[in-house]
């Protein structure tokens, strides 16, 4: 009776220390989580309820400031189709590049070190710094592309200057800044085994099918994964309006997070900003929630469905 | 169980300990207002000249910069400090970028300084919130007051006044002038130049690649090499151009918008013309505040206008590299217009001292106390003898950081308290960064030409009305 007992009981202690440990270890970020995440996000939700300046005491104007948004504020719309419109170019043009790249870099080149640090190098520049040298190169007057453009007598383009070039003339930068993108791509592609590889080489499938059938299916977890970061992180892009365009021409790149910056540092409407940010929030949400939905139907898991 | 719960009381502590001490670092100043705010000090409040063995009235005075020029400022207050016995003046520098926010939130909590300085923009919004102080009586019995365009008005009551002038002027590049041997524009203003006679001198300074001129056969737009004129589209630099047209931005008590006028319109276009007909200069969208960088100090143009303050931010380098620059005054289209400005000095009410704080200030914005920045061509003095004593204004100009004497007196000096200076619209509206930010979004696609300045604002009027009224 003994023996058959023992073990039962032994795990349920070793589950108990177990988890013991594991709700200690949780806390901190427990704590982290509720106090720097949720509360406030409670907080920005009921000042977004306010007309708080920041200088006089806040009022409660119920959901005035969401009405105010969807109604007569100036910016709000071009906001957000700047936003999107930049955040898929972005995307899909970083996707493709950093694969591209990934895939390049994963093949027996020489000095293959050297390159990778090349494409890796852009992402760990400070942005400031990154901008600027962006800014040289698309001034409208005498900046490089354009001194190109005009030595091959053609017309000049306005780039950042130009509201229909500004978002893919930015979207371009975000394209090149994708160096961790590659990073990841490339450790994925390490983790394709070989012997499909070779399997499908001895069926005969080029180097095409075998990519198409091979490559991209099992890297479709990291497809995805690199999806939802530059997902997230373009929809949140703030730093080449406040660095180049501060928001123009006109309203072409007032992208969202920068549209919030304004209202709540520069015009210190901090019950308007939070409004807007909550606005962001369920954007922000949405564009997840489809990403998750439709990810089943093309992930590819090794395991089986994990339902 | 015990070991976690007495961790997560540990860690729950610790981040309380570690807030509490952050607050109080924060919150430094309201600390040191309790103390000095004892029952004894209160009652001394007013002209304090009996009871001298009373403890001195603590005065704190924000500003922005680095803590380095904090501790110059500390060291000029210190000099006050020493040269009476009621004052204790402490210097609280906050970095520029995060100036207005902090005290945003210092003013929330309740804690702000007595005094410090104010971005220009924020000064009618914070005495429309009655955050300051009626400082009128600062200069009363005074033998020189500030210039008359340097005060903040709210409803009528003076409520700052400038911590430095600035006044938007016209620079050139001497050598360019010299090379297409074409005059250099007037540093006086009754010879100032009409919008045309700009246009066209601008035209003789504009080359493409093959040495053509704007309206010569065969010049080609899309190869200049030098342009002739570039005027600085910043919205609120813009306000020149619209009064100096007969219109403005709003009416004289900053009560109604007057942008959408035709003469305002009209002003607007014309600036955007120079790029987009006259071709005489440099497309800018407006929306960077560096356009002596991109524009004379790059080289690339004969003539930009801009504040006073680039002779000393970036002028005096470019000079040391070589530059051969000069000032003028700026050109018109109907009235002489240029705009005075300067961020100001306020004290603000939740002050327990605002005559000691009155009396700091005073002190302090004698010239002689900020004489490194003006010195270096950054700020302009305040007070009128300044401009009007030659003396004086010897001993401000000569020194090799400005242009030649009687080019900038008459440029600058002259110029500044001449009827033509005029203060910006931020020194009695309110809500004009807003207004601003809106104006400078909607004439987003002019400067390209893709619309018109007319199309453009009428069609976003009532928008600019609205964010005029902070009701956007």
């Amino acid at each position: 009776m003994e023996t058959i007992n023992r073990p039962q009981k032994r795990r349920s202690r070793i589950f108990s220390a177990e988890a013991r440990v594991a709700y200690i270890c949780l806390i901190p970020a427990f704590l982290g989580l509720v106090f720097l995440t949720y509360l406030p996000l409670v907080g920005v939700l009921g000042i977004s309820l306010t007309n708080w300046t920041g200088l006089k005491n806040p009022e409660f104007i119920g959901f005035d400031n969401y009405v105010k948004l969807f109604t007569t504020d100036p910016y709000i719309k071009d906001s957000i189709i700047a936003t999107i419109y930049f955040a898929i170019l972005s995307v899909i043009g970083s996707m493709i590049y950093s694969l591209f790249i990934a895939l390049l870099l994963n093949r027996k080149i020489p000095a293959r070190g050297f390159f990778r640090a090349v494409f890796y190098v852009p992402y760990v520049l400070p942005a400031a710094a990154i901008y600027v040298g962006w800014s040289w190169l698309y001034e409208g007057n005498f900046g490089f592309f354009n001194y190109l453009l005009s030595e091959l007598g053609l017309k000049k383009i306005l780039f950042i200057a130009d509201s229909s070039y500004v978002v893919p003339s930015l979207s371009l930068i975000s394209v090149w800044l994708a160096g961790n993108l590659i990073v990841i791509f490339l450790a994925g592609l390490q983790n394709v085994p070989v012997v499909y590889h070779e399997a499908a080489e001895m069926d005969g499938a080029n180097g095409w099918q075998r990519f198409r059938h091979i490559t991209i299916p099992c890297m479709t977890p990291i497809i995805f994964y690199n999806l939802l970061m530059s997902l997230i992180a373009n929809l949140q892009v703030v730093t080449p309006a406040l660095s180049l365009t501060n928001g123009g021409p006109g309203n072409s790149s007032r992208f969202m997070t920068y549209l919030m910056y304004d209202q709540a540092f520069v015009n210190y409407k901090l019950g308007y900003a939070c409004a807007t940010t909550f606005i962001i929030f369920a954007i922000l949400a949405a564009f997840t929630a489809i990403l998750f939905k439709t990810s089943n139907k093309w992930i590819y898991n090794e395991g089986g469905d994990d339902k | 169980m015990k070991t976690g719960r007495k961790l997560g009381v540990g860690l729950v502590s610790a981040a309380l300990v570690m807030s509490v001490v952050g607050c109080g670092n924060n919150g430094n100043n309201g600390n040191n207002e309790t103390n000095t705010a004892s029952p004894g000090t209160d009652a001394t409040k007013a002209p304090a000249t009996s009871s001298s063995k009373a403890e001195k009235v603590k005065i704190i005075y924000s500003m922005w910069g680095s803590a380095e020029e904090g501790n110059t400022t500390q060291s000029v207050a210190d000099k006050f400090n020493a040269s009476q016995d009621r004052i204790q003046v402490e210097v609280q520098a906050i970095p520029w970028e995060s100036y207005m926010t902090k005290l945003n939130t210092l003013a929330t909590a309740d804690q702000l300084p007595d005094t410090g300085m104010l971005k220009e923009d924020g000064v009618i919004q914070w005495s429309s919130q009655g955050m300051l102080n009626d400082v009128s009586s600062m200069y009363e019995g005074s033998d020189s007051k500030p210039l008359d365009s340097l005060a903040y008005k709210y409803e009528g009551k003076t409520v700052a006044y400038a911590a430095a002038n600035e006044i938007l002027l016209l620079y050139y590049n001497k050598d360019m002038f010299d090379k297409a041997n074409v005059p250099y524009p007037p540093s006086s203003l009754d010879k100032a130049w009409t919008w045309d006679e700009f246009v066209e001198t601008a035209k003789k300074l504009t080359n493409d690649k093959k040495g053509k001129h704007p309206g010569d056969d065969g010049f080609d737009s899309q190869s200049i090499v030098q342009y002739g004129a570039s005027v600085e589209n910043l919205p609120w630099q813009l306000e020149t151009w619209t009064l100096s047209n007969g219109g403005g931005f709003y009416a004289n008590d900053g009560t109604e918008v007057r942008v959408g006028e035709d003469a305002s319109i009209e002003a607007i276009q014309k600036v955007a013309d120079l790029y987009l007909k006259d071709h005489v200069a440099p497309l800018s969208v407006g929306q960077t505040d560096d356009g002596i960088q991109r524009t004379i100090i790059a080289g690339t143009v004969a003539m930009a206008t801009n504040g006073a303050w680039n002779v000393g931010t970036s002028l005096n380098t470019a000079k040391e590299a070589g530059l051969n620059y000069g000032v003028a005054v700026l050109p018109y289209m109907k009235d002489k217009v240029t705009l005075n400005t300067g961020g100001a000095n306020v004290v603000f009410s939740q002050s327990k001292h605002p005559e000691e704080a009155m009396e700091w200030l005073k002190w302090y914005n004698s010239e002689e106390n900020n004489w490194a920045l003006i010195s270096s061509g950054i700020w302009m003095p305040t007070l009128e003898k300044w401009y009007k004593d030659e003396t004086l204004t010897h001993k401000w100009l000569e020194n090799p950081n400005f242009p030649p004497y009687e080019e900038y007196k008459s440029a600058v000096v002259d110029y500044a308290q001449s009827s033509a200076a005029r203060p910006a619209s931020w020194f009695y509206t309110n809500n004009t960064t807003e207004f601003n930010t809106l104006l400078g979004s909607v004439l987003g696609d002019v400067w390209t030409g893709k619309t018109t300045a007319k199309d453009a604002i009428s069609k976003n009027l009532d928008a600019l009305k609205a964010a005029h009224t902070g009701n956007q």
